[in-house]
């Protein structure tokens, strides 16, 4: 009898456990649905064709021309900068420096800077590429577009750095065997044979770090600060889609707010685009591999 | 004796080639090491730019800038508690919310759901990870804090705290309120409207809860299937096993996961800024609006100089250190389970 | 411990009872260590030119760490030791001072898996020849058209050069990177266990190219299959933990073992 009460309390406890793990994964699902659904929502009703023609210098009339000219000239600086110092650094971690303490000490504090406020790397900048040039131009104008792409580089940076470094170690130890015993210099290896073996995983981590520059706000707050009206020259502030969405969120009005939440919706679709096609990418290699 | 003197010449030539590729990789070796140094001069330059631009608010303020509640831009008085105290309140509130939901999503995909249904589920809680902040700001602005006050605030309040009443002595204290200390306080709000702390506090919680649960689904897998079949060999129920078995042998890795997500909390800027009110003023209640160091930073730095910038300065070099030590805990955590697996 | 002790306990044979040819590779009193544990004890063999040389042992024995320090391939890897001669041409290539580059132009070597490098076809065979000539266009076409007919492969990809040549089969695979090893004209060709990842007919096609390549090579094999030692070498080895037990020629190992271990391994009463 005892321990048929014993049995049947096990049973519930198991169940009710079960239950409520099933409901905090509703939970999570819920609230993906919800942020996706309500930008979806309010941001499709708010697309019209003015958004691509017009600046935001006209407000509630205008559009988001000179933000998304912006934020597409800034995170190209960003990723061009990020790219060759994060996939040669990702290179030696995996490369040289394998296994040596230098190696471990480094690919552990990248795994830091990944995960580091993204507002302090925005002030490093801010004192390192801002401020000087204040000194240089007698204080006036110095906030710039290539502040911001720097800013966003930092940001990036950690991203190319460990999948480089991952994606590098996955390639069979028989490869650099097979070079080396032709007589190849170590360099022509990597470059040549190795970096082309790990290509598609190394554009992989390109893609993902560009997903996470493209929604970043803080750091361009004072690096590349704003600009009513379109620019392509790296030294002018610059509007990015970001800075105009926090701008607008926190003015009144409904077509302000429908701006901005237009603004939510295109670098939404866009970041959901590029994890998708990083996510296409690896998983159609990880098949060519086998 | 032929053949020697004619293989003389390529020897030569092999030994040119020799001396050049050794140089060539040395060359290539100091270029991807100083690349890889860069990480490094990125983190101690983030320290160092922070330290040097609040140097004079340190200076100004020694410790008292920690002490101090007051931040009066008329004044020229900064100190950090209201921030600080932000910052710490909203992430203890997300980890309360997000450590037992991401523990019943890893338990969820790694135990309960069905196979085929695990791969799209896991990957549609990334996706949340991959949602930008400014996003969840837009959302928690416009569609979740009015939600929030319109239908659990005064909920909240009615039950757990103490209402205001039409009339000055008519205020409701709720049972809970009347027999547990502080409840009162932690829930009392004259602010209907507009962002507070909790609803900071569950925003930040949804935005971690993909890391956190990541990390538990990932080293819950790494439990040995032996260790996982002798427990159901004896008879022991699915909870059972994962109560006792599976978290228990991943605890370490388990609590870096969860010092992870709290490195995020602390340092997220553009959700908190959106919804947490941006009030520089201590209160008690966590339906008051308040502030984090983030927040304030990305409020005031535009407009900010002297004394006031370099106290904002200052604020990033205390949220800089924080977040630091906590994601080398959640790494160093991390690590010790990898080496366990051998890797 | 004296090397004289040393060769007192573990008497080995230093080469095949009737030599066969000149010797190429002089193996002297071989020690090898990784992380401190000792992995091969004290090699002597003398390897014949133009000759197929196999080596057969039971896993661990040592057999493929022996192959791998015939071009110090092991010197990659951190904490990796070999200490003795190997004499190459009357120079010892363990010697620190021994050239990398000359040591690897001379020596080729054809590993477990096929690792053909993510090129074309064209290129994998290219590839490691430009980095030790300078040819012309023409040249360099007529060079990896040779590599490729002595591979027996030619046939088969002479219409896809420019094709990757991740799109070959695991036995052209293999072909290839034999193709790849011998574009460089080496003087010895070594093969890890080449055949390991193939099936049987693609097996049948590279001891077949063995055969044929030995005219010009000096070929070391290792194989953990006795049938195709029996095959296709003139001589074998039979190493067991870290020791070569015997070395002579093939038909004498296989119908007439001198030693009682290598007679139990071949009957297969272990291994």
């Amino acid at each position: 009898m005892n321990s048929q009460t014993l049995y049947l309390r096990r049973r519930i406890t198991n169940a009710i456990a079960l239950g409520l793990s099933m409901f905090a994964t509703l939970i999570g699902l819920a609230f993906l649905a919800w942020i996706l659904w309500e930008t979806l929502r309010q941001g499709i009703s708010a697309i019209n064709l003015n958004l691509f023609t017009k600046i935001t210098a006209y407000g509630e009339d205008g559009g988001l021309l000179n933000a998304m000219v912006g934020s597409l000239v800034i995170n190209f600086i960003g990723i061009a900068i990020a790219t060759p110092i994060g996939v040669l650094a990702g290179t030696w971690l995996a490369e040289y420096a394998n296994r040596t303490r230098l190696g471990e000490s480094i690919r552990f504090l990248n795994d830091i800077l990944l995960s580091a406020p993204s507002i302090v790397l925005g002030m490093f900048v801010y004192t390192i590429v801002v401020l000087p040039t204040k000194t240089l131009t007698d204080g006036s104008t110095t906030y710039s577009g290539l502040a911001g792409g720097i800013a966003l580089a930092l940001i990036a940076l950690p991203v190319i750095v460990r999948t480089t470094d991952e994606m590098l170690r996955l390639v069979p130890s028989t490869l650099r065997e097979a070079a080396l015993s032709l007589g190849v210099p170590q360099w022509k290896l990597t470059m040549q044979v190795l970096m082309r073996s790990a290509r598609s995983g190394i554009i992989t981590g390109i893609l993902l770090a560009l997903a996470r520059i493209s929604g970043e706000t803080a750091p361009l707050l004072f690096t590349a600060f704003g600009n009513l009206y379109t620019t392509v020259n790296p030294m002018d502030k610059m509007a990015s889609l970001p800075q105009v969405i926090y701008e607008y969120a926190n003015q009144a009005g409904d077509g302000i707010h429908a701006l901005a939440w237009a603004g939510a919706f295109i670098i939404t679709m866009f970041v959901l685009m590029l994890s998708l096609l990083a996510r296409l990418i690896l998983s159609r290699n990880k098949v060519s591999h086998d | 004796m032929q053949a020697n003197e004619a293989a003389l010449a390529p020897t030569i030539a092999q030994e040119h080639r020799a001396h050049r590729d050794a140089r060539d990789d040395r060359m290539f070796g100091w270029l991807l090491k100083g690349c890889a140094l860069l990480v490094l001069v990125s983190l101690v330059g983030a320290a160092g730019a922070t330290l040097w631009g609040g140097r004079e608010a340190f200076s100004t303020f020694g410790w008292g800038f920690l002490t101090s509640s007051e931040w009066n831009p008329t004044d020229d008085v900064y100190g950090a508690l209201v921030p600080v105290f932000g910052t710490i309140i909203t992430s203890f509130i997300a980890l309360l919310i997000a450590v037992p939901v991401s523990f019943g999503i890893a338990l969820y995909l790694s135990e309960v759901a069905p196979p085929w249904l695990r791969t799209p589920v896991a990957s549609a809680i990334e996706l949340l990870a991959g949602i930008p902040s400014i996003i969840y700001g837009m959302w928690g602005l416009f569609v979740f804090v009015p939600f929030f006050s319109d239908h659990i605030k005064p909920f909240l309040i009615r039950y757990l705290g103490r209402e205001a009443g039409d009339v000055p002595g008519t205020e409701h204290v709720s049972w809970i309120a009347q027999h547990l200390p502080f409840m009162g306080k932690l829930f009392n709000s004259e602010n209907l409207f507009g962002g507070s702390v909790l609803t900071a506090g569950i925003v930040l919680a949804v935005m971690i809860i993909p890391f956190i649960s990541s990390v538990m689904r990932e080293v819950f897998q790494t439990v040995p299937t032996r260790l996982k079949e002798s427990a159901y060999a004896l008879g022991s129920s699915t909870w059972e096993v994962s109560w006792d078995i599976v978290l228990p042998y991943t605890r370490t890795a388990v609590i870096g996961g969860i010092f992870l997500g709290l490195g995020r909390a602390l340092g997220e800027t553009m959700a908190v800024t959106f919804i947490i009110g941006n009030k520089m003023k201590l209160s008690p209640s966590l339906l008051d609006p308040g502030a984090s160091i983030a927040s304030t930073i990305a409020n005031q730095f535009g407009e900010a100089s002297g004394l006031q910038k370099s106290s904002l300065m200052a604020l990033a070099f205390l949220l800089f250190v924080v977040t630091f030590i906590v994601l080398l805990i959640a790494r160093l955590m991390l690590r010790r389970l990898a080496h366990k697996e051998g890797r | 411990m004296t090397e004289s002790a040393a060769a007192g306990i573990h008497p080995q044979p230093t080469a095949a009872s009737t030599p066969l040819a000149p010797t190429k590779l002089q193996v002297r009193d071989l020690h090898f260590y990784y992380n401190g544990f000792h992995a091969l004890k004290g090699i002597n063999m003398d390897i014949p030119e133009k000759k197929v040389t196999a080596i057969i042992g039971p896993s661990g024995c040592g057999k493929s760490t022996l192959l791998r320090i015939f071009n110090r391939i092991y010197a990659i890897y951190p904490k990796l030791e070999a200490k003795g001669e190997i004499i190459l041409d009357d120079e010892n290539i363990l010697d620190t001072r021994y050239s990398m580059n000359k040591l690897r132009s001379k020596v080729g070597m054809v590993f477990q898996k096929p690792v053909p490098f993510p090129m074309t076809i064209f290129e994998n065979v290219a590839y490691g020849i430009r980095h030790h000539e300078r040819l012309s266009r023409a040249d360099m076409d007529i060079r990896v058209e040779q590599a490729l007919r002595s591979a027996a492969l030619w046939d088969e990809v002479k219409d896809k050069l420019k094709q990757n040549a991740l799109g070959l089969s695991g036995g052209q695979q293999q072909r290839l990177c034999i193709a790849r090893g011998i574009a460089l004209k080496p003087e010895v060709l070594l093969l890890d266990e080449p055949t390991s990842a193939l099936d049987p007919i693609a097996t049948g096609r590279i001891e077949q190219l063995v055969e044929e390549l030995k005219s010009e090579y000096t070929i070391v094999i290792v194989t953990h299959n006795m049938q195709q030692a029996a095959r296709c070498s003139d001589l074998t080895a039979f190493m067991y933990l870290g020791e070569l037990i015997e070395f002579d020629r093939t038909e004498q190992i296989f119908t007439k073992p001198g030693k009682k271990q290598t007679e139990d391994y071949i009957t297969g009463r272990f291994g």
